[in-house]
Formats: C-alpha cells, sequence, structure tokens
C-alpha cells in the first residue's frame, strides 16, 4: 500500500526538486540576506544587523519614492490600462467585422510576444523627443513633449498597457464567449442599451474572469523589470524608479546587497498578498 | 406585419453597431501598430531614425551589417539552448508531476496545487537578487546550466498548472483500457493520455518557450560572461549607446530575434485557434 | 492518433539532455590560458584598447609558447563595468586572470578580499623600479601592500571649440581665472553662437564616476586652499558633511542646468552621453567648453574610429581654475586604471607575465600614446618621442604638479554614488542645493558607518 502510494508519488519528484532548490531556495535565502549587510564591494565579511536593513527602507525618502511609483504604474497601467482596454477590446471584436477582428488581435497580440526588450527599444523609440508620438502632435499642431524626460512614469505605463493588453483581451474574449447569446439577445429585446446591458448583465457574469485577471495583471505589473530599464533605467533622477529598479539599484550599483534583498523581501510580501487573494477567487476549482 | 419589421431594424442596427465596433477596434490598431511599423520600416531603411517614417530607399544593408557570429548568431545560440533547454525540462517534469496530480486521489494533492498556484504569481524579479547570491555560494553562477534549471523552475508552477487542467480533460475510460492489457501508468501516459492532449502540450511548451525567450532579467543577473549572453541580454549591450546607435541595425536584430516567437505562436495560434487556448486556461 | 504530443516530448527530452550536457562541459580554466577581462567601449566604432591588447597577445603566445591569452571584453557604460567585474570577482568560476580596475575601486575590492596582493612578485621585477612614486600607491592597500601595476595617469582641465570662440568674440587663447569667468564665457556663447551647447559639466548617477571627477570634484577641490581634502578629513578619518564648498560647488552644477548652458539635461542623464561627446559634439563643432580628462585624444586619432586630424588646431586647452581665483589658482584630479590579479584567479603566475609584457618600456609608451595617458614610468617620460608624440601631452603632463588623487578609501565608491545623486538631483531641478546637500549628509552617515564629521 505504502509502496503503491510512493511509487504513484514518484513522477513528482523531479519537479518537486527543482521548485524546493530554485525557488524555495532563493526566497529562503531571501529572507536570509534581508537580515545581513552583504555588500557587493568594500566589506570583508557580511553581518547580522538584524531589522536595520527595513527601518533604513521607512526612512529612505527614495524607497518611498519607489513605493510611490510603483503605485502609480500598477494603477495606471493595470488597474486601467490593460484591463480596461482589454475588456474593451474583447467586448468589440464580438461585434466587429472579420476582417478587422483579426487585424486588430494580430496587431495587439504580437505586441504581447514580442520579447520584453525589443518593445522596450520600440516604445523608446515612439516617446523619444524625436520619435514619432511627438511627430504625431506636432502634425495636429499640438504641443510636443520631451516623454521620457517629464513623464518618464506616464511613458512607461503606456508601454507597459501596450505590452500587456493583449493577455487581458484574451482572457476576457474566452469568457465573453462562454455568456449564452440567448441572455444577450433577451436583453436587447427588453430594450436595454448597450452600456446598460455591459454594466447589468455582462460586467456581473464574468466578474471572477476580473477578479483573476485583475490579480495576474497586478502581480505581471509589479515584476517588471526589462521593460522600464531599457525606456528609462529609472530615471532621469528617479522619476521612473519603480520597486524592482530601486531593489537592482541599491543592490549592485550601490553594493548595497542586503538592503536590496530587504526591498526584495518586502516586494515579495505585497506579491504573496496578491496571489492569496487570488486564490481564493479560485478556490472552488481546485 | 411588425414580425419583419422588427426584423430589419434589428439587422440595421447590428449593421450600424458592427461599423462602429470595426471603427474603434481600428482606432486602437492604429495606435498600437506604430511602434511595429517602426522597426519594420527602419530594418530595411537606409537611413533610419527614430520616427516612423517611409523608408528613403530599400535596403538588406542593416541585415548585412547584423549577422555575424558576435551580434547575432552567437546569442541567438545561447537563446535557444537556453530557452530549448529550459522549455524541454519544464515540460517533462510538468507532464510528470501533472500525471498522479491529475489522476489519484491523495490528500496531499490540494495543498500541493495550492502551493504551486501560489507560486504561480509569485514575482519573480523580487528573487532575482537573492538567487544572485545564491548562485555564486553555490557556484552555479554564470553556467547555462544553472540559468536552465532556475529559468526551468521559474516556469513549473504555471506549467503543472496548465498540464493538470488539459489531463483533466481527458477522459480517464480511455485509460482503464490500456490498463486491463497490461500497461503500466508510464506507458498509459506516453501511449495515451499525452498523446490525446496534444494541443494543451503545445501551448505548454510555446507559452513556456515564449516566456524566456523575451525574458531579460533572469540571464541578465545569472550570466556574465559576454559570450554566453542570450540576444534578450546581448541586444541591450551592443544598442544600449543611445547617442549614437544605428538605429537601422537595431531594427533590423529586433526584427530577427523576435521572429521566432512571432512564428511559433502563429502556428501554434493556427492549430488551436484564436487566443491559442490560454485565455480559457487561466481565467477563473 | 496524432503524433504532435508524442514528438514534442521526445524532442523535449533529446534537447534538455544535449543541452545539459553540452553546457557541464564549458568553462573552467585551463592551466595554460591567462583569461583577461578589460573596459570595451560602448561606442562599436572605438577600438583603441581592443587593438592594443590583441597586439599584446600576439607578443605573449610568441614570448610563452603553449601559453593562451583569452581577451574577455566587458561592454558597458562605466557604473555598468563596475558591477558586472564585482559580480565577476565573486567566484572563482568566473573570475579573470587579470583585470582592468579603475583606481578609485580598488581600495574598496581589496577589503573585500576580490585581490591578490602583487609584492611578492614586483620585488622580482626590475622595471618597476621605473615607476613613479604615486603610481606605486594608486594600488596600495591600506595593509600597505600592492594589489595593481598602473598603466598610466591622467589629469582634468578644459578643453574649448576656437572655431566656436572666434563666433562669439572670445579669445583664442582663453584662460579663466574663477568660476564665473567659466560662466560668464558660457553665457556669452549662449548668447552669441545659437545650436552650439556652450559648457558641459557632466553629471548624475548615469555619467557614474565620470559625473563625480570630471565634474564635482573639479569644483569641489577649487574651494578651498588647495592644501586640506574637501571630502575626507585625513587627521580625524573621516568622511566631511556640511561643507561650504559642497553646496557651491553643487550651485555651479545647478546654474549651469537651470540656466541652460549646458546640454540638454535628458542628454545629459543619458549614460553614455561621453561617447556622444568625444565622438560627435566636438568634433562637429557644437560644443563650447568641455570640462574633461586629459584622454580625449584617444578617439580622434587614425583608426580609432572619429579620426579628427585638426583637434589640436581646433581646441583650445585651458586649466581650470579654482573658485574665486584663490590660491594655487588652478585645478586637476588625476586618477587612473590598473591592471590587477583577482584573488581568485586561475593563473596568477601567467597574469603577472601578461603585465610584464604589457609594461616594457616599448608597449608601455605605445600604449600611453594610444590611450592618450600620462606616463607613471620615468623612463619613457624622459623620453622626447613621448613628449611629442601628441599635441596637449605637455599641458596635461604639467598639471600633474597641481593635481589632486581621489580619498580613494573603500567607502570611496558608495560616497561617490551618493555626490552622484546630489548632482542628478540639482540637474533635473528635483532637489535644491540645500535639500540636496542634506540628503548627501545622511546618505554619507549610512554608507560610511557614521564616519563622518560635519564642518
Amino acid at each position: 500500500m505504502i509502496a503503491r502510494r510512493i511509487g504513484r508519488a514518484l513522477p513528482l519528484t523531479p519537479a518537486l526538486v527543482l521548485l524546493l532548490l530554485f525557488l524555495a531556495g532563493p526566497i529562503v535565502y531571501c529572507a536570509y540576506i534581508a537580515f545581513t549587510d552583504l555588500q557587493l564591494t568594500g566589506q570583508a565579511h557580511a553581518s547580522f544587523v538584524g531589522f536595520a536593513n527595513f527601518r533604513r527602507a521607512f526612512h529612505d525618502d527614495a524607497f518611498l519614492n519607489a513605493v510611490w511609483l510603483t503605485l502609480v504604474f500598477t494603477v495606471l497601467s493595470s488597474l486601467l490600462g490593460q484591463n480596461t482596454l482589454g475588456l474593451a477590446l474583447a467586448a468589440l471584436m464580438r461585434r466587429a467585422s472579420k476582417p478587422v477582428r483579426t487585424l486588430t488581435g494580430g496587431i495587439v497580440i504580437t505586441a504581447w510576444v514580442l520579447p520584453e526588450v525589443v518593445a522596450g527599444f520600440l516604445l523608446y523609440a515612439f516617446f523619444r523627443r524625436e520619435g514619432t508620438l511627438n511627430a504625431i502632435l506636432g502634425f495636429l499642431h499640438l504641443p510636443s513633449q520631451n516623454w521620457l524626460f517629464t513623464l518618464p512614469i506616464l511613458a512607461v505605463s503606456f508601454a507597459n498597457v501596450w505590452r500587456g493588453a493583449a493577455f487581458s483581451m484574451l482572457v476576457y474574449s474566452a469568457a465573453l464567449d462562454e455568456i449564452p447569446d440567448e441572455i444577450e439577445e433577451s436583453a436587447e429585446v427588453d430594450g436595454a442599451g448597450g452600456w446598460r446591458r455591459m454594466w447589468h448583465i455582462t460586467l456581473p457574469m464574468i466578474r471572477r474572469s476580473i477578479g483573476t485577471n485583475l490579480m495576474l495583471n497586478t502581480l505581471q505589473t509589479l515584476s517588471v523589470f526589462g521593460l522600464i530599464w531599457v525606456m528609462t533605467r529609472g530615471g532621469p533622477g528617479d522619476r521612473s524608479q519603480t520597486l524592482p529598479l530601486f531593489m537592482y539599484e541599491q543592490a549592485f550599483q550601490n553594493s548595497m546587497i542586503g538592503y536590496g534583498t530587504a526591498v526584495a523581501l518586502l516586494l515579495l510580501l505585497v506579491g504573496s498578498l496578491f496571489s492569496v487573494v487570488y486564490m481564493r477567487l479560485l478556490r472552488t476549482e481546485v | 406585419m411588425p414580425r419583419s419589421r422588427r426584423g430589419s431594424g434589428h439587422r440595421s442596427r447590428r449593421r450600424s453597431r458592427r461599423l462602429a465596433a470595426d471603427l474603434g477596434l481600428l482606432v486602437v490598431a492604429a495606435a498600437f501598430v506604430l511602434p511595429l511599423a517602426w522597426v519594420v520600416l527602419s530594418a530595411v531603411d537606409p537611413h533610419a531614425g527614430l520616427r516612423v517614417k517611409i523608408p528613403d530607399g530599400f535596403t538588406f544593408g542593416n541585415f548585412d551589417a547584423i549577422l555575424t557570429p558576435d551580434i547575432t548568431y552567437t546569442p541567438l545560440l545561447n537563446s535557444l539552448i537556453l530557452c530549448g533547454g529550459a522549455t524541454a525540462l519544464t515540460v517533462v517534469c510538468a507532464a510528470l508531476a501533472a500525471y498522479p496530480l491529475s489522476r489519484y486521489r491523495s490528500r496531499l494533492n490540494r495543498p500541493f496545487l495550492l502551493s504551486i498556484l501560489f507560486a504561480t504569481s509569485l514575482p519573480i524579479t523580487a528573487i532575482m537578487v537573492p538567487v544572485y547570491a545564491l548562485f555564486v555560494r553555490i557556484n552555479l553562477i554564470d553556467t547555462m546550466q544553472g540559468t536552465i534549471l532556475f529559468f526551468a523552475a521559474s516556469q513549473l508552477p504555471f506549467a503543472i498548472w496548465l498540464m493538470k487542467n488539459f489531463m483533466d480533460g481527458v477522459p480517464k475510460e480511455l485509460e482503464e483500457a490500456a490498463w486491463t492489457d497490461g500497461a503500466n501508468s508510464a506507458q498509459s501516459l506516453v501511449r495515451i493520455v499525452l498523446p490525446l492532449m496534444g494541443p494543451g502540450l503545445a501551448v505548454v511548451t510555446v507559452f513556456a518557450f515564449v516566456m524566456m525567450w523575451g525574458n531579460f532579467f533572469v540571464p541578465f543577473m545569472l550570466l556574465l560572461s559576454p559570450d554566453q549572453m542570450p540576444a534578450s541580454v546581448s541586444i541591450n549591450d551592443f544598442f544600449g549607446n543611445r547617442g549614437m546607435v544605428a538605429y537601422g541595425q537595431l531594427a533590423a536584430f529586433s526584427v530577427i530575434y523576435s521572429t521566432p516567437v512571432i512564428l511559433l505562436y502563429v502556428l501554434v495560434a493556427r492549430r488551436l485557434g484564436g487566443g491559442f487556448a490560454l485565455g480559457g486556461a487561466v481565467k477563473g | 492518433m496524432r503524433p504532435t504530443a508524442v514528438s514534442i516530448l521526445a524532442l523535449a527530452l533529446v534537447t534538455s539532455a544535449a543541452s545539459l550536457t553540452a553546457c557541464s562541459s564549458g568553462s573552467g580554466s585551463s592551466p595554460d590560458t591567462v583569461k583577461v577581462s578589460f573596459k570595451e567601449s560602448m561606442d562599436n566604432t572605438v577600438k583603441v584598447t581592443d587593438n592594443y591588447l590583441a597586439d599584446i597577445k600576439k607578443q605573449f603566445e610568441k614570448e610563452y609558447p603553449g601559453k593562451k591569452v583569452e581577451l574577455v571584453p566587458i561592454k558597458a557604460s562605466d557604473a555598468d563595468y563596475y558591477t558586472k567585474l564585482e559580480q565577476m570577482l565573486r567566484s572563482p568560476r568566473t573570475a579573470p586572470d587579470l583585470v582592468y580596475e579603475d583606481t578609485f575601486l580598488i581600495n574598496s575590492d581589496i577589503t573585500s578580499g576580490y585581490l591578490k596582493p602583487l609584492d611578492s612578485y614586483l620585488a622580482k621585477w626590475q622595471d618597476w623600479g621605473q615607476f613613479i612614486d604615486t603610481a606605486k600607491s594608486a594600488a596600495r592597500g591600506e595593509d600597505g601592500k600592492t594589489y595593481g601595476v598602473p598603466d598610466g595617469t591622467d589629469t582634468r582641465g578644459l578643453w574649448f571649440d576656437k572655431r566656436v570662440f572666434e563666433k562669439a568674440g572670445l579669445p583664442a587663447d582663453w584662460q579663466p581665472k574663477s568660476w564665473d569667468d567659466v560662466l560668464a564665457a558660457a553665457r556669452t556663447i549662449k548668447q552669441k553662437v545659437p545650436g552650439v551647447t556652450p559648457l558641459n559639466v557632466y553629471t548624475g548617477k548615469p555619467a557614474g564616476e565620470t559625473a563625480t571627477m570630471q565634474g564635482f570634484e573639479m569644483l569641489l577641490y577649487g574651494t578651498n586652499d588647495g592644501a586640506g581634502d574637501p571630502l575626507y578629513d585625513k587627521s580625524s578619518k573621516k568622511w566631511i558633511a556640511g561643507s561650504q564648498g559642497f553646496k557651491d560647488a553643487l550651485s555651479f552644477v545647478e546654474t549651469v542646468y537651470k540656466d541652460k548652458l549646458g546640454p540638454d539635461v535628458s542628454d545629459a542623464l543619458d549614460p553614455n552621453y561621453r561617447n556622444t561627446v568625444w565622438g560627435e559634439l566636438m568634433p562637429q563643432g557644437k560644443l563650447g567648453i568641455n570640462l574633461d580628462g586629459s584622454w580625449l585624444p584617444q578617439s580622434w586619432g587614425k583608426n580609432s574610429g572619429h579620426e579628427w586630424p585638426d583637434w589640436s588646431k581646433d581646441l583650445g586647452l585651458a586649466y581650470m581654475p579654482t573658485q574665486h581665483g584663490q590660491a594655487p589658482g588652478k585645478v586637476s584630479m588625476s586618477g587612473g586604471w590598473t591592471w590587477s590579479v583577482p584573488a581568485k584567479a586561475g593563473n596568477p603566475d601567467l597574469a603577472f607575465d601578461f603585465i610584464k609584457t604589457m609594461q616594457t618600456k616599448a608597449n608601455a609608451e605605445k600604449w600611453y600614446i594610444a590611450n592618450s595617458g600620462i606616463a607613471v614610468r620615468k623612463d619613457v617620460a624622459g623620453d622626447p618621442s613621448y613628449a611629442s608624440a601628441q599635441p596637449g601631452i605637455k599641458f596635461f603632463t604639467d598639471l600633474v604638479a597641481s593635481t589632486h588623487y581621489r580619498p580613494a578609501y573603500p567607502a570611496y565608491p558608495k560616497v561617490s554614488t551618493a555626490i552622484q545623486e546630489a548632482m542628478e538631483g540639482v540637474t533635473t531641478g528635483d532637489a535644491s542645493v540645500e535639500k540636496a546637500a542634506s540628503t548627501y549628509d545622511s546618505t554619507l552617515k549610512d554608507v560610511t558607518d557614521d564616519q563622518v564629521v560635519t564642518q
């Protein structure tokens, strides 16, 4: 009996070993380093410093700035941007003609599939002073801006919407497909207008998808690094320095690996919090 | 007749609504296509700049300039080894792990699946600094195999989750027939279950590969030698010099580097229908 | 039945097995190969270091039959280079046998135990006697041991474009006597020569040590009497906070960018702006005055990327004046790079042999000239063929007499980063001078373990 049970669990081992060594291991190690003053250079031995790194973080203007920017970035690009645009695209696609649907879907998904760094370069070029956006604004006789300098957080947020809208679109398309046609039709017959129908019938029916999509988007957005790194490196100054970039800078550019890891641990905690909420939403599925 | 009047009104309302939807989508498409147009047009433009414009001339010079071992071939080969190896490892481990989770009832299934789900959504970026420190400690830093193992581990939670869901869709009765013929679980997994979930397997494979192909931070942290760098990092080194970048070459490289994942996506999407079932697989 | 699944799985197994075995045989150093890491320019056209090392490699492999040199260029901006290098030094797997270290970092890396003392090698090497004393001490740790062989030094001053000056009605033999003179000239250029950046002062974190040394310290070390060190108090062994000189230097930077005398802020904060300055702005006559190092001509020589044969005709040189023109009147900073052997190097002996080949008199001279460096070997410095090899060498060599060295103690790199942050704050206008200076003071306490004295 026991032998059979072990035999059955055997196929789990490779995955389990990998996960324990390379995922759980680093997390435990993270929790350890966060309480030391490990440095990249300038130090003979690291020592245990208790909560000093965390105390420092909460008195560090640059850290608080990074928290604020991460919040702005997440709300703008994930909550308002990807999520809303994705839903709008999915809803419009149900009505649009096939060629338009295919074309738009293709373009939006291409943006999603592109490697992160390439996407970063494309949007860097788009938002640069000499770039396409300003060319268009100039053509329309609107004032142009040096976007990456004056409003870098806005520029990287738009970049993240551009890159991530496809995911929400796919999730919502799948969700909307499951709404029986009869429900929409009967609502239409009752004379419910487009917006009211969306608000009172469609949205409530896909609310679980909205929940999961929001969680996944938010978690994805919390860990964006390459896109911002390529576009602005967190600058100028620290105007687009979100937590992952702040963490990297502290750990490596400023050589404070311990401090950077403490920031990482905080980020991980926030991530776990969202993760738990996400799991509650999915609870019935497991 | 009221009925037919309502029908024609219905149709015309439908038509105008479709027109509005088309228009809305086209506006979004136009906005989304601009950066993509830049990269495609600049790649063949002998005088590429930072804005979208009709090329003044047509050239393959940009491609010629970058098709050298240093700039293109080595980084792409490294990407292929890294992502190919890690994808393979991910898929194999996920398929093996999904089987008992999908087929046997156990008290441990639920906590295991919950932890997997939890791990799915952890921000991997956050653990990269400690992973770097750990890899220095255990002497895996700057090795392809170390990076492959980490890549695989980071993709595994989601891969197992997807794989288990797809496997649940394969009816158990088909296997039972094989069991009575004396096949063991390994045989029935390889001969019966996996072949029946081909599309699911393809989704997991392509998704893992695409995610890793584009990943910048992991190799950026775990690899150091220039000759081991995958394209995602080398592109930044070669073209990081903003002020003096040859934008045409940057665009050409971007095109070459992005093509494999786009092709993969198209192939899979073709076979499996739009959205490649991913949307369906993650929705709550 | 569909073949897809099985074939995918089979393919997966084969590739994973193949890739894992393929790379496990990689890396690991052979006893006959010396791995040399150096900084490669981000500017793809500049190959000065690459060419020089390729030449030395050839000589070395001929001189030591059976031995091989593997050059490992690290292509990165300044700040990224140091990070990458330190990451490599941490593990025996990645540590090269020889690394190119900036002297500002060397004490920090010595403290971390990344480097190997070279005293036993140096004692047996005759040529070491030819090195001038300041150069010998550049790579000396607090333990008195020597950790690197310097390949030259540098000084800093003002490069000005005579073409621009003529249009602005400024003299071709310009020599400012105070900071105000410098700003006045910049204002004249701004007014009379549109389309030209009047004055470049490097700034901000993206520029890294370049901002600290070429920019800030060239100002700061001109705010006092030239005797004491305005960053570090040697008698109490503490870093100096709250000095007026610090604020004055920040104000200068603020003025340059606020009054639009400098480059566009977004350009100045590009990590590779210096390449643009040397490669484009200066040759094209688009920069009036540039506060920069002695090594610039290296990018304008034949075959070095941005050939500019007339540079010595088009450009003039002036020393950087002290704040109010007070004695000693001029300011310069000196640093330089050394070749060092990592503590975890696999072939330290061979690595030192490579240093010896690089530092024969002939090869050292070749490098000083190619790299527009200032000689640290007495035999080369006294050689007329060196002194006349390049215009400007005399001007910058004379500055050595009035130059300053950075307090390159272990905490220095972090202090330097704090300076860059303060500069960046006033450059973008995100922080006032007062605010930036007080942020610096508190960061200083954090990064030096409170070893701070307030003035």
